[in-house]
């Protein structure tokens, strides 16, 4: 019998940064140990169950819960006519509105599936089906069902967020030859496989909370804001996860209901959202439309781009879903414009879902691309390299590093490109039609200030802290790859402690920022907490290393020893016993030296002030990626399934690739799911999402996916981050749903232009 | 009137008893009543897998098993698959060798799937184990990764009746 | 989920009584009724579980008939080296339905009894106006989201999907329910919905499905279920089709065929006119081709303006058409 060998990591360099560790927490996972927000014992507990409108919009006239608060096991029902004395938040960047009430349960709907009532109960069945007996009554208002509703318009448009430069309407009127096209994808959603909910539990006017957090120290803000407490009176506890995707980064209303619950009762309340809820409860990515021209010589180099994108937003917010975003950035071009409009429909405010903007960007550019090689009778990948980009022609700077040619060169030898035959229909097997499409990606690299603690422990154990997060991206293990490293210890001595606002504050899990901010914090510490062990074996009196007359000491493998191999050597542990010392604490954060002031700590950890975008310094630097994608089209059917995929990135230095590949498949997997599955079904009589289940709103299962080669064509970019990684969350998802599009067009002939590509499109 | 009745189920080899309503289905027993919370609930509607557990060693969603429905048969979770000495399963390791999670959400209902998967002759070939693993997603997008591992734990436990039965 | 009593049944005549107290619904699986309970659309006041019955989930098959108890689990059956053989279409309706937890629960019986997957049946907090639930208040889905809505049996006051594989397989092969007292053919048991959306079935209060017999016939050996969806597995049919066939010992000319429709009409589809138009023909492209089209006589599509049904009525045929010629041969 063979046996997998229980264990952590294949060989030492694992835990050196850039090894194959396995996931350092990945043990509590597989056991059901890890314990995630709704699963904290607690005693007295209360569940709190949402009511949600059925209307688009309107103003609720009254609420009839007479019934419901007579049922049984039922505590508390909170309506719209309860003050709860709350006050607005600030926004992500730390600007607040001065005395703003903030009401969780609003008098005005304005989507269906806003909550509207709580209903709180002894246990979670009691309050599910005292939340049945909620009788609302309305006066409904018109609504605007989305952005294909006549009575949409055409929305706004965002002057700031227009780019131009050269003349792109003459260049492209010269061009000899020209593609134009309107590019459509519908609402998509996160549905991490944990429904949101939290656990609230005051202690006089001490706040904690369990909720899933992308970011636990700006959660943390904004309860306080809303309630009226001190930031340090507020925690959030949040070690584990069950992916965010983008959805998990900000309290939201129900967050402010639970805890209001829990204050009005004075015991603590769980209120989990429903998978139905979750739809509406948060916005998945808006809904979009781009058109795009594209002109060029008859050689294929390309003269022009004109793209006009809308997306959806809500009546009270304007959240751009930028479809703008990647348009400038990918090929060679001297005249561009870009012009980006939202669109008011009755809807929850959209938000980040995996990719933000560049990926439906990605989808309108990288599929006009292919209609234009299309066009010109060229090979997609020849008509790429022939525009490659030297430089970004927006910001006009050099890129920091780019090597999407190596990603196209190296992912179709990799994918055996060159034996395309480029017309259309041109491959088959029996009624399956073959079609090989490619598709680019890229995402910013979005650079933040981070904090962490090392503690080395008398016991030999050393501790890696931060309020940073973990929801699978790996955060944990490189963590401690990182620490291990910097500090000269043993993987095995490492234990990494997270996803706690108490704890030092971090950038926020998004925009794929937090694993270069995070470990440049981690190591920056790590290397501060081994010069304060070495300071302290030179100069301790009771050190044997005081009288070695070594100016220096190194620690490796978790002994401090004298370089030349002379003299003492002995573990960290031992070392802390002979100086009397329990434990060694060090912290440190990667602020600005002229940042440093308390508030300018709480500001950097709690809002997106000391965000930088990528061409914030002398370079450009972003993330790239070469999708490769063969599909299989059913001649009868129109059924398309992805047979088999090869992606190569430029994501800089991997600090695990194990984990990076992991990330790089999981977007990929979610780009083949917005491809063919994924879109929000929107009622238009009443504006109310009807496939609000993942029975219905279908993600891809096991068996829509093939398997998935990924190469690595990165190399270290300092610029990008301390340890030379630049963003892997994003990136992998960017570029999917075009490459598969083009497949798709090189099976069939047909080109699809609103995703997903389901089979009625095809017939 | 919220009527309670009492049961005593058998979870992982150990009797509890607890009061609870008819209509507590087997997961909430467990995540709410019993503390049992490696079970997950991703959407309570038989749907995504998650709540995946073994009923007299078949995999069944237990968001849709009553409680009651159970009083009698033998239920295993994630947290009764190792051994007693805290020895994980072949298919935990595989799943921890082969980087088969991300998040962890669905784990547990991948890992008991996997496990009854195997045992019921359904991972003879990687098309094979990605039908039969469908009734679990996973957003993280694992799958590949699943399908290494339920395939190399199928080898493993396969070589280890062989060498059984010889 | 409201609160309910819950009692087990030790016998069918115990299940049988009890289940005609008010409010009183059966539970096997557990799959739909109480996926039901929680949408709040059937709402049990007393919950008469039934899968404690010894011995009706017994599988037996001779040279005559297979006999399959009510609550054999789909997985036992899918699984059943005889079934297997004798008709593959409905072993491989049974594999390619649900996930292979849900087909460790759910019972053949209450499989039969698994009601549409319409979003305005299954949201009664949202669209009040349901014919299906509430005789008289309307159906929501006219005028509505109707992807997944049927184009078959469809009247004015409802087109809800049957969702079912295996009952798609069963009618084509003229299986028989026995519902204890009386016996109905499967194509007998379900109603389309006419006037009277709420009646799906012909079982009356106090009946249960004791089991389902199936005759065996060359055409049920020589046969295959066809399954179309958007996503590989774990979803419902768009389209699918059962598809038995049994050829002349010329090895071209139809002596039996039989064609049920799934996911496109409101009940379990049998497309006589394509067997007739078939029957006594050579099996040719073109003659399938032909036949196939019959499937969809008197089809009704909604409207396509809010994702509309009709590539349904050019789906199903291409589906039928498939199954044919890979039976026959031709493909």
């Amino acid at each position: 019998m063979t046996i997998l060998e229980p264990r952590k990591h294949g060989s030492a360099a694992d835990g050196m940064v850039g090894g194959r560790l396995s996931r350092f927490e990945g043990e509590l996972k597989i056991t059901g140990n890890a314990t995630y927000a709704l699963e904290y014992p607690l005693e007295n507990l209360a569940h709190a169950v949402l009511v949600q409108s059925t209307i688009a919009a309107g103003r609720v006239v009254s609420v009839d819960a007479a019934a419901a608060r007579a049922a049984a096991g039922v505590l508390l029902v909170l309506t719209p006519e309860d003050e709860l004395g709350l006050m607005t938040a600030s926004d992500w960047f730390g600007n607040r509105s001065e005395n703003q009430p903030f009401h969780p349960l609003p008098k005005v709907v304005r989507y269906n599936g806003e909550s509207i009532v709580a209903v709180i109960a002894e246990s979670r069945e009691q309050a599910i089906e005292a939340a049945k007996l909620i009788r609302i009554t309305y006066e409904e208002a018109p609504a605007v069902a989305d952005m294909d509703d006549p009575k949409a318009g055409e929305g706004k448009l965002l002057d700031a967020m227009t780019v131009e430069w050269g003349d792109a309407e003459k260049a492209l009127a010269a061009s000899a030859v020209r593609i134009e096209a309107e590019y459509r994808t519908p609402r998509e959603y996160h549905v991490a496989m944990e429904p949101h909910g939290l656990t609230a539990q005051w202690d006089g006017d001490q706040l904690t909370v369990w909720e899933p957090s992308q970011w636990t120290h700006g959660m943390a803000r904004t309860y306080a804001e809303w309630f009226g407490i001190a930031l340090d009176d507020v925690r959030i506890v949040s070690p584990f996860i069950g992916g965010g995707f983008g959805s998990k980064g900000g309290a939201l209303a129900y967050g402010a209901v639970a805890v209001a619950a829990a204050k009005k009762l004075g015991r603590p309340v769980r209120l989990a959202v429903s998978r139905p809820q979750n739809f509406t409860s948060y916005g998945g990515r808006a809904a979009t439309h781009q058109t795009i021209a594209l002109g060029a010589t008859q050689e294929g180099v390309l003269q022009a781009i004109v793209h006009r994108g809308a997306s959806e937003t809500s009546t009270y917010m304007d959240y751009p879903e930028q479809t703008g975003a990647a348009t400038p950035i990918l090929y060679k071009v001297e005249n561009f414009s870009s012009q980006t409009r939202v669109v008011p429909v009755n809807a929850v405010t959209p938000g980040a879902l995996r990719g933000p903007g560049k990926n439906p960007s990605a989808y309108g550019i990288e599929s006009a691309i292919d209609e234009l090689a299309h066009k010109l009778s060229m090979d997609p990948l020849e008509l790429r390299l022939k525009n490659y980009a030297d430089h970004d022609y927006q910001s006009g700077k050099p890129w920091s590093t780019r090597r999407l040619r190596e990603a196209l060169t190296e992912g179709s030898a990799a994918f055996g490109w060159a034996g395309r035959r480029h017309e259309p229909r041109s491959m088959r097997d029996g009624k399956a039609l073959i079609g090989w499409g490619l598709g680019c990606g890229t995402f910013p690299v979005i650079r933040a200030p981070s904090s962490a603690m090392i503690r080395v422990l008398r016991s030999g154990r050393v501790e890696v802290v931060s309020g940073a997060i973990d929801m699978g991206q790996g955060t944990y293990t490189i963590l401690a790859q990182t620490a291990a490293e910097a500090l000269g210890v043993s993987i095995d001595q490492v234990d990494v402690v997270l996803g706690d606002s108490r704890l030092p504050g971090s950038a926020i899990a998004g925009g794929s920022m937090l694993a270069g901010s995070i470990t440049g914090a981690v190591h920056k510490t790590a290397n501060a907490a081994r010069e304060e062990i070495v300071g302290l074996a030179l100069n301790d009196p009771n050190s044997p290393f005081r009288d070695t007359g070594a100016n220096t000491l190194v620690v490796s493998e978790g002994r401090i020893s004298v370089a030349s191999g002379d003299g003492p050597s002995m573990t960290l542990s031992d070392l802390l016993s002979a100086v009397g010392r329990d434990a060694l604490e060090v912290t440190r954060n990667t602020l600005p030296d002229d940042a440093q002031s308390a508030t300018d700590r709480s500001n950097a950890w709690t809002s997106m002030g000391r965000v930088q975008g990528p061409t914030m310094g002398d370079t450009s630097m972003h993330s790239w990626c070469a999708h490769f994608v063969e599909v299989r089209v059913d001649e009868d059917f129109g059924t398309v399934r992805v047979s088999r995929m090869v992606s190569a990135f430029d994501c800089g230095r991997l600090y695990n690739p194990k984990m990076v590949e992991s990330q790089w498949r999981g977007g990929i997997i979610m780009g083949i799911g917005q491809a063919l599955l994924e879109e929000g079904l929107v009622d238009p009589r009443n504006a109310r999402t009807i496939n609000n289940n993942v029975g219905d709103y279908l993600v891809p299962t096991n068996s829509d996916i093939p398997d998935i080669e990924v190469i690595s064509v990165g190399v270290p970019d300092y610029e990008a981050s301390a340890l030379g990684g630049k963003g892997v969350g994003e990136v992998g998802i960017v570029g999917v749903a075009p490459a598969i599009a083009n497949a798709v067009f090189h099976a069939t002939g047909k080109r699809v232009r609103d995703l997903p590509i389901t089979l009625e499109k095809l017939m | 009137m919220a009527r309670t009745i009492h049961l005593d189920l058998d979870i992982n080899g150990k009797t509890h008893g607890l009061d609870v309503e008819p209509r507590v289905t087997l997961l909430d027993a467990l995540r709410e009543h019993l503390a049992l919370t490696g079970t997950k609930k991703g959407c309570d509607q038989g749907q995504c897998g998650a709540c995946t557990c073994h009923v007299d060693g078949e995999r069944v969603l237990s968001c849709l098993t009553l409680a009651a429905q159970v009083e009698g048969r033998q239920v295993t979770t994630i947290e009764g698959i190792a051994g007693d000495d805290g020895t994980l399963h072949v298919v935990q390791r595989a799943f921890l060798e082969h980087d088969a999670f991300q998040c962890g959400y669905c784990t547990p209902g991948q890992i008991m799937s996997a496990v009854a998967c195997i045992r019921e002759g359904h991972a003879g070939s990687d098309a094979e184990i990605r039908e039969y693993m469908s009734g679990n997603l996973c957003r993280c997008g694992a799958y590949i990764s699943i399908v290494a591992a339920v395939r190399d734990a199928a080898a493993t436990l396969g070589a280890g009746q062989k060498a059984e039965a010889a | 989920m409201r609160d309910f009593s819950y009692s087990r049944a030790s016998s069918i005549e115990e299940a049988r009584k009890a289940a005609l107290q008010a409010g009183a619904m059966m539970l096997a699986g557990g799959t739909t009724l109480l996926d039901l309970a929680k949408c709040g659309v059937g709402e049990p006041d007393q919950v008469i579980d039934i899968s404690h019955i010894i011995g009706l989930d017994a599988i037996s098959i001779d040279e005559r008939a297979a006999t399959i108890g009510a609550l054999a689990k789909m997985s036992a059956v899918a699984d059943h080296p005889a079934v297997l053989a004798a008709f593959p279409a409905v072993a491989q309706s049974l594999s390619l339905a649900a996930s292979q937890q849900l087909r460790n629960m759910a019972t053949i019986g209450g499989n039969l009894l698994q009601r549409t997957r319409c979003p305005y049946f299954r949201d009664p907090a949202t669209f009040a106006a349901c014919n299906k639930r509430e005789p008289g208040s309307g159906c929501s889905a006219l005028g509505g989201v109707t992807r997944n809505h049927a184009v078959l049996g469809t009247s004015e006051h409802c087109i809800a999907t049957y969702p079912g594989d295996l009952a798609t397989a069963l009618v084509a092969f003229d299986a028989v329910v026995d519902l204890g007292g009386r016996s109905v053919s499967v194509e007998d048991f379900f109603l389309a919905p006419g006037d009277t959306p709420d009646r799906e079935t012909v079982i009356t209060p106090g009946e249960m499905i004791v089991g389902v017999s199936l005759p065996t016939s060359a055409a049920a050996r020589n046969s295959t279920y066809l399954k179309v969806r958007d996503r590989q597995s774990y979803e419902f049919a768009a389209a699918s089709a059962a598809v038995g066939l049994e050829l002349e010992a010329d090895g071209k000319t139809v002596r039996d065929v039989r064609v049920a429709l799934g996911g496109v009409a409101t009940k379990p589809w049998r497309a006589r006119e394509v067997e007739q138009a078939l029957i006594g023909k050579a099996l040719t492209d073109e003659t399938v081709t032909a036949a196939a089209r019959l499937s969809m006589n008197g089809a009704v599509a909604q409207p396509a303006s809010s994702g509309g049904n009709h590539y349904k009525i050019e789906l199903a045929p291409r589906v039928v058409a498939r199954a044919l010629r890979t039976l026959g041969g031709l493909a």
